[in-house]
């Protein structure tokens, strides 16, 4: 162990820079058409639009989805509804055992839930989109009805291109619309690295998306590549902005206007939330005329945070002494089991919980 | 746990719980439930023996999502909403196809109410009921941890990540819950691995990527302050994994897979590529190229981030590691010409502690990281010597 005496470094270097010249042109190439064949399904992230956008890790593509008829019909907002898993495996003709919920994400306009699932093990698991409306109804939609676009991941060409692949995945961690492009945090299974990736919308108008590596100056002057886990689009003194959840879990923001190519940004550590530990989602909301940011962790269960002070917030320059630092913030214990969370309207978030016995429930709970 | 040695024969199963027992006036109805290509993944299931009013009365009558399931329902018990699939009526039968490939081995419930064929006497036709499946699996557990990477006895003290190949695709769930490292009095190192469940497999799911909590490989983090780096140097530790880690089928590993690792000190410098020893093959031959290094490297990031070129161009041939990921082997195509080819490493390539070419893992001053360049592809030239008779 080091002496505790080192400067704690609070910085995060974003460095971007553009390097897609070495993808094979049809790899960046964009492409439209009706009915998606995703191998995967989720993260999910709506656009303004309603357009949404999943994340399909084992494709290494993001699919822009326009749900047209799809995204109407239903009794306007969520209802929460027990043991959903069972729900929606009966549905899938499986157990609730061989059903993974990826993701869950909320349509801006109708407030309906829409839930992406894994049937099966494996990789020949198939993916399958519902939509979970204000009096319960689960209603499956189809992908095959589905118009789309897509945009695939760029994966480092090889060295040696003729020799057998090595098996690299990408890992989409989280995806947010904002300033008009959708951003993607993900990792790799093999190098460690954090990419932070900006890609305009639409997909047609792009061959070419910004890559920005994340160099995450956590404490102590030390340089790591931290990954983001999850992150939240935010404006601060009218300024678009990231905030970001790190592994171990320091929360940063960034500003998006300094994210081009070429270029480097330094971030700032305003909240250290305790080691161990990791953002599932994040969410921002007003209650009472006061603005929080919402996060549920996997081992540190939900904490609300004032963004009052953000945009002063002192960068954490000083050893943090104790578990946590920075930002104040108040632990939601009401909130437990939490693995997905999203905002269904002003007063409410809705959220995929597990429970003691193992199944998961949906579950509208007011904003605390 | 245990799983009891099931086999089931390969066919369907088939229970008519209640026979219908009514007759069209005008044509023999003898319905019965099947399911079609039970052994296949496009199995079906079938309304057979409808008669030829019933068939066209469902041919002719566009029945609604409702009236569909209310008609012939299948579901994973009696009192499951209907499964996804859709309906057709042809080759003489009424088909339900599901939206998914039902599972080997679970039984589903069809219910099949004649009196829902329109225009039918509902008085007289009592519903059909029974149970389908299709053959179950092999239930014998058979999946193996093949191979762990680092192979090596000794891994650095800040070791980064290992890869566990599995012998078949597993299931999609991470498997950190699976994985221990024990110290050497056989008490579980906790916190050693990155709390990610990402699911971190290769795409064909028999490669499971896991990494050791970099908040206690780094130096300085909170994490590391409060609890050290995971693994000691001097110490041996050993790497458990559990036999319930499920594969593909949901069956458990056969065995539980244990080895043991000696710790070395830190490795915290960066890779330096002057001091990696290239053998140079002859030319006219097809003898691999060796290309040695003074540490073991990342296995996967090896079979990735290294190539050769000549004049630029990538030149065919098929890589290996060997000697616990210390050598690299590349056997070309055709056989080497006399000349200056380029070993071609990619920036991307880490050692064990994840320390790339020309920059560490841990860079101690964030001011130096802003100003130091990204880590740069490295070509490295060895001569391919001119044999008698070859040019």
């Amino acid at each position: 162990m080091r002496s505790l005496h080192i400067k704690l470094g609070v910085l995060v270097a974003i460095v971007v820079f553009a390097s897609w010249s070495t993808v094979p042109a049809a790899r960046q190439a964009s492409r439209t058409g009706q009915g998606p064949v995703l191998a995967s399904m989720g993260p999910l992230a709506f656009g303004p639009d309603g357009t949404l956008f999943a994340a399909d890790n084992q494709g290494a593509t993001i699919y822009a989805l326009d749900l047209g008829a799809q995204a109407s019909g239903g009794a306007a907002g969520a209802k929460g509804l027990d043991a959903v898993d069972q729900k929606l495996a009966a549905l899938l003709g499986t157990g609730a055992r061989d059903i993974t919920v990826t993701d869950l994400a909320v349509h801006p306009r109708t407030r309906n839930a829409y839930v992406s699932v894994m049937r099966g093990q494996g990789a020949g698991a198939a993916p399958a989109l519902f939509r979970i409306d204000g009096t319960g109804a689960i209603t499956n939609v189809p992908l095959q009805s589905l118009r789309f676009q897509k945009v695939e991941l760029p994966n480092a060409p090889p060295a040696n291109p003729s020799a057998r692949q090595s098996p690299r995945a990408q890992v989409v961690t989280d995806m947010a619309f904002a300033d008009g492009r959708l951003w993607v945090a993900g990792l790799s299974n093999e190098e460690f690295s954090s990419k932070l990736r900006a890609i305009p919308y639409p997909f047609a108008s792009v061959d070419r998306g910004t890559s920005v590596e994340i160099y995450h100056g956590n404490h102590q002057q030390l340089e790591t590549r931290s990954p983001v886990n999850a992150f939240v689009p935010y404006t601060l003194n009218n300024q678009p902005y990231l905030l970001a959840g790190y592994t171990c879990t320091p929360l940063v923001k960034f500003p998006i206007s300094d994210l081009k190519p070429g270029g480097k940004v330094r971030g700032t550590t305003i909240g250290e939330f305790g080691a161990g530990n990791r953002v599932l989602d994040m969410i921002v909301y007003r209650k009472g005329g006061q603005e929080f940011l919402l996060t549920a962790n996997n081992s540190r269960g939900v904490m609300k945070i004032p963004t009052n002070p953000f945009a002063s917030a002192t960068p954490i320059t000083t050893p943090v002494q104790t578990e946590t630092g920075g930002v104040p913030f108040e632990k939601i214990t009401s909130m437990t089991g939490i693995e997905q969370l999203d905002k269904l309207d002003d007063a409410n978030s809705i959220v995929i919980a597990r429970t003691s016995t193992g199944g998961i429930n949906l579950q509208v709970v007011p904003l605390p | 746990m245990n799983v009891s040695l099931l086999r089931v024969t390969a066919m369907a199963s088939l229970l008519v719980i209640a026979a219908a027992c009514g007759r069209s006036a005008t044509s023999p109805s003898t319905p019965a439930i099947t399911l079609v290509n039970p052994d296949s993944p496009a199995a079906y299931v079938a309304v057979t023996g409808l008669s030829a009013d019933e068939l066209a009365a469902l041919s002719g009558d566009d029945l609604t999502a409702e009236q569909w399931p209310a008609l012939l329902r299948v579901a994973v018990d009696a009192n499951a909403p209907p499964m996804l699939g859709s309906y057709a009526v042809a080759d003489g039968v009424l088909k339900f196809i599901p939206a998914f490939p039902l599972d080997q081995g679970r039984q589903y419930h069809v219910r099949f109410d004649p009196s829902r064929v329109p225009g039918a006497d509902a008085a007289t036709r009592p519903p059909l009921v029974a149970m389908v499946s299709r053959p179950a699996l092999d239930a014998v557990p058979s999946t193996v941890v093949s191979r762990v990477y680092p192979t090596g006895d000794q891994v650095p003290e800040n070791l980064l990540r290992m890869y566990v190949e599995f012998s078949g695709p597993m299931g999609r769930p991470s498997g950190i819950e699976h994985m221990q490292l024990l110290d050497d009095t056989g008490r579980e190192i906790t916190g050693a691995f990155l709390p990610l469940d990402y699911e971190f497999w290769s795409p064909d799911h028999t490669r499971f990527t896991a990494f050791l909590d970099p908040g206690r490989v780094k130096s300085g983090i909170l994490p590391n302050e409060q609890m050290g780096r995971a693994l000691s140097p001097g110490r041996r530790v050993t790497l458990v994994i559990s036999s319930e880690w499920r594969d593909q089928h949901g069956l458990p590993l056969k065995e539980e897979f244990q080895r043991q690792l000696r710790v070395g000190p830190p490795d915290e410098q960066p890779l330096d590529t002057a001091s990696w020893r290239i053998e140079a093959p002859a030319a006219a031959r097809r003898d691999p190229l060796v290309v040695a290094f003074p540490e073991p490297l990342d296995h996967a990031l090896l079979m990735r981030a290294l190539g050769v070129t000549r004049d630029g161009a990538s030149v065919e041939g098929d890589a290996s590691v060997e000697a616990a990921e210390t050598r690299w082997t590349f056997t070309p195509r055709e056989p080497w010409r006399a000349g200056t080819y380029q070993v071609l490493a990619l920036d991307i390539l880490e050692d064990l502690a994840g320390n790339q070419i020309g920059r560490a893992f841990e860079v101690d001053n964030f001011d130096t990281v802003d100003k130091s360049p990204n880590p740069q592809d490295v070509q490295l030239p060895f001569t391919v010597r001119p044999v008698a008779g070859s040019r």
